[in-house]
């Protein structure tokens, strides 16, 4: 596999310096709480200021209230917030890969509805994918919603849905046939459903945005199908390299490399300087391989085995990453320190296994990515 | 800017010559001689790939780094026995010198040798010096002057993949000033051979397990083994990868942290991808008879030259220490960290 190799041009440069004083501005440090990349704060305020200034549903069509920029213009707005731990967790999912899901499969209707929306920083999604006993093995789950008049009726249940409570939008995949592959579509489910009730999930750190959600007799009408029916397989899998391929994969962890690059701790420290290198050269790897992908996007490919390669390997640096600083940190960091970057590294250190399970367990991808190097 | 590449024809010639010329028994025969097959090399210095990247007025054959990296790669990939990158690089030095660039192989005095100047003379020693038997003249910089030495080689020695590798004495002229920075060049360089073994092993390895038979099936469908596989495909990407974004860089200025980086991300997956290709070909991997080793040893070899894992994290974890903003580094690199 070779990934070609490409630089920023110099709008795309423009854009860069932009977003970071916009930024600087936006959020000056301390007045506001540091997220652990994707899984930033929810702060709608923000995500609408953000849309604000043309910076979400980037990629959109112009029709429907999107930019018409490219993939490479979204990382590089998107790898500044991560950059300091933005509370990007109201508007993540939708602006990454609902949208543009939505773009490529929706009804005109709900283009017009939703991308608007999203590109404004209005709405939330959340993915339901995983069932209680669906995991890495998708295509074996059983939430069923059966044709009924002009519509379907949905029973069944989602479990370990990241921000599910707080959305506005569950895009959520059915089972609507026996086919194992072909018998799965995906549903826009707006949250005030009624017979759709939501319960939180406290996570391992005492947040609680996971959550499980059952449908109870839930009626859909069929307007709010997305895609074919028996399509939701298909769509998925695209989605996926939005999902696999980005910066969103290697940095979470970038506020507390950034204050622990800062500390005393690394000066006059030739393990900790090594180590502080070793990442900043791992980075710009990483880095790279993002770009690689955003560009191929933008060509209109569908890298997923790339996706899949830098994700599997990508996850397991950002743990590592965590792993060092804690290494360094002389104590064990408290979880409810008034150092915001204290805590912050309490928390890394809880959730970071998360990290190589969600959006596809390194197992899993690791099949993908085999299959995938097999077929060329 | 434009995304500039390697010369497409090129490439595919050079990967070619290399793949026929380059066979498992040509690295063997090498290895036993203790000198480089001299009809390849004569084929490769009629073809003048040994001096791509120096302009033509300058005596060179012309193209870019990038094309220079390139064929360093392929030559990765087939364990070409060659003095192939010190020949480049010294040329490179003489040329940056505006020094006459004489026919034949060249070795490279490594930077970390111990050199006394006094005037236009330079004297010392030189520890396991790439390929110096055999070659026409020694090239070095030191002080930002290049100089050349008559080859003096006090110990014949060889590398971890059984290639020349001399101790020599130095008694050498200055020849010109130069800019070029040989400690970077020669990282770069290796991390174009590393990136094309790393290529190699890769797709020996996928082959490898596509074929061998266990326990019924394929080794390959165990997943088990799938992960080496993996881990493979991903060392050998990002090498390559970084190898070109480092050679991008060049052409906008001198680029110590995106080299510096690359060589350090390929050193450590080097490491990582020859356990891996072995762990994966068990014990045939192990075999002189057997591709594997001509590529992992030189994995070895390359990886400590130029910088070593430590070294390299340590210079530039030493800089961004001093600076103070990581993301700024990453995003930026030699623009911010010289």
């Amino acid at each position: 596999m070779r990934l070609e190799a490409t630089e920023l041009t110099d709008d795309e440069r423009a854009l860069q310096q932009e977003v970071r004083s916009w930024l600087r501005k936006r959020l000056p440090v301390g007045s506001y709480p540091l997220g652990l990349g994707m899984s930033g704060e929810i702060d709608p305020e923000f995500s609408r200021d953000l849309g604000a200034q043309g910076w979400l549903g980037m990629a959109l069509p112009t029709e429907y209230g999107g930019h018409g920029r490219t993939a490479v213009e979204r990382l590089i707005v998107v790898e500044e917030l991560l950059a300091v731990g933005a509370p990007v967790g109201f508007h993540w999912v939708g602006d990454r890969q609902s949208g543009p899901s939505i773009a490529k499969h929706g009804t005109e209707e709900q283009k017009r509805d939703l991308l608007p929306r999203i590109a404004r920083g209005e709405v939330s999604f959340a993915i339901g994918m995983s069932e209680p006993d669906s995991g890495s093995d998708l295509a074996s789950l059983r939430t069923r919603a059966v044709r009924e008049g002009d519509g379907w009726r949905v029973n069944g249940t989602k479990i370990w849905t990241s921000g599910a409570y707080e959305s506005t939008h569950i895009l959520a995949l059915f089972r609507t046939s026996e086919d194992k592959h072909t018998g799965l579509t995906q549903f826009i489910v707006p949250r005030e459903t009624e017979g759709m009730s939501i319960n939180k999930i406290p996570f391992i750190d005492g947040t609680r945005h996971f959550c499980e959600i059952s449908f109870e007799d839930m009626y859909l009408p069929d307007s709010l199908r997305m895609g074919e029916v028996g399509g939701g397989w298909g769509q998925n899998t695209a989605e996926l390299v939005l999902e696999r391929g980005g910066v969103d994969r290697w940095m979470s962890v970038m506020p507390i490399l950034e204050n622990w690059a800062t500390s005393r701790s690394v000066e006059g420290d030739a393990a900790a300087a090594a180590d502080l290198g070793a990442i900043a050269a791992r980075s710009w790897a990483f880095r790279g391989m993002s770009l690689s992908v955003a560009r191929m996007v933008d060509e209109g490919k569908s890298p997923v085995t790339e996706a899949a390669l830098i994700k599997e390997m990508a996850t397991r640096f950002e743990q590592e990453c965590t792993d060092i600083v804690a290494r360094h940190y002389g104590r064990t960091p408290d979880l409810h320190s008034d150092d915001p970057h204290e805590s912050l590294l309490a928390r890394a250190i809880l959730v970071s296994p998360s990290w190589s399970i969600r959006g596809g367990t390194n197992e899993i991808l690791r099949t993908v990515i085999s299959k995938g190097l097999n077929k060329r | 800017m434009s995304d500039v590449r390697a010369d497409r024809d090129l490439v595919a010639t050079v990967r070619e010559l290399f793949r026929e010329r380059c066979p498992h028994e040509v690295v063997t025969q090498a290895e036993a001689d203790g000198a480089a097959p001299e009809k390849l090399w004569a084929e490769v210095v009629g073809m003048g790939l040994h001096l791509v990247g120096i302009p033509e007025e300058a005596g060179g054959s012309g193209g870019t780094i990038l094309d220079a990296l390139a064929i360093l790669h392929a030559a990765g990939e087939q364990a070409a026995p060659l003095p192939l990158a010190e020949t480049m690089l010294a040329a490179m030095i003489l040329a940056d010198a505006g020094a006459q660039i004489p026919e034949g192989a060249l070795a490279v005095v490594p930077p970390t040798a111990e050199l006394r100047v006094e005037g236009d003379q330079v004297s010392g020693a030189a520890a396991r010096v790439p390929w110096a038997r055999g070659a026409e003249l020694l090239v070095g910089v030191v002080d930002g002057k290049a100089f050349t030495a008559p080859v003096e080689v006090t110990r014949e020695g060889v590398d971890m993949a059984g290639m020349p590798c001399d101790d020599v004495r130095i008694d050498g002229t200055v020849v010109g000033d130069t800019a070029a920075d040989l400690g970077l060049l020669g990282a770069l360089a290796r991390s174009a051979q590393l990136a094309g073994a790393l290529e190699a092993a890769s797709d020996l390895t996928r082959q490898y397990v596509g074929e061998r038979v266990q326990f019924g099936q394929p080794v390959g469908r165990f997943q088990a083994v799938q992960q080496h596989v993996v881990t493979l495909a991903q060392m050998a990407a990002m090498a390559s990868l970084s190898v070109d974004r480092a050679a991008l860089a060049t052409l906008r200025g001198p680029a110590p942290f995106e080299i510096k980086a690359t060589k350090q991300v390929i050193d450590k997956n080097a490491t990582v991808a020859a356990r891996a290709a072995h762990q994966a070909h068990g014990a045939i991997g192990m075999t002189q008879e057997y591709r594997l080793q001509q590529l992992t040893r030189r994995l070895y070899a390359w990886r400590g030259e130029y910088g070593d894992e430590k070294q390299l994290a340590l210079e530039l974890g030493t800089k961004i220490a001093a600076h103070g903003k990581l993301h700024e580094v990453i995003v930026a690199g030699s623009e911010i960290i010289k």
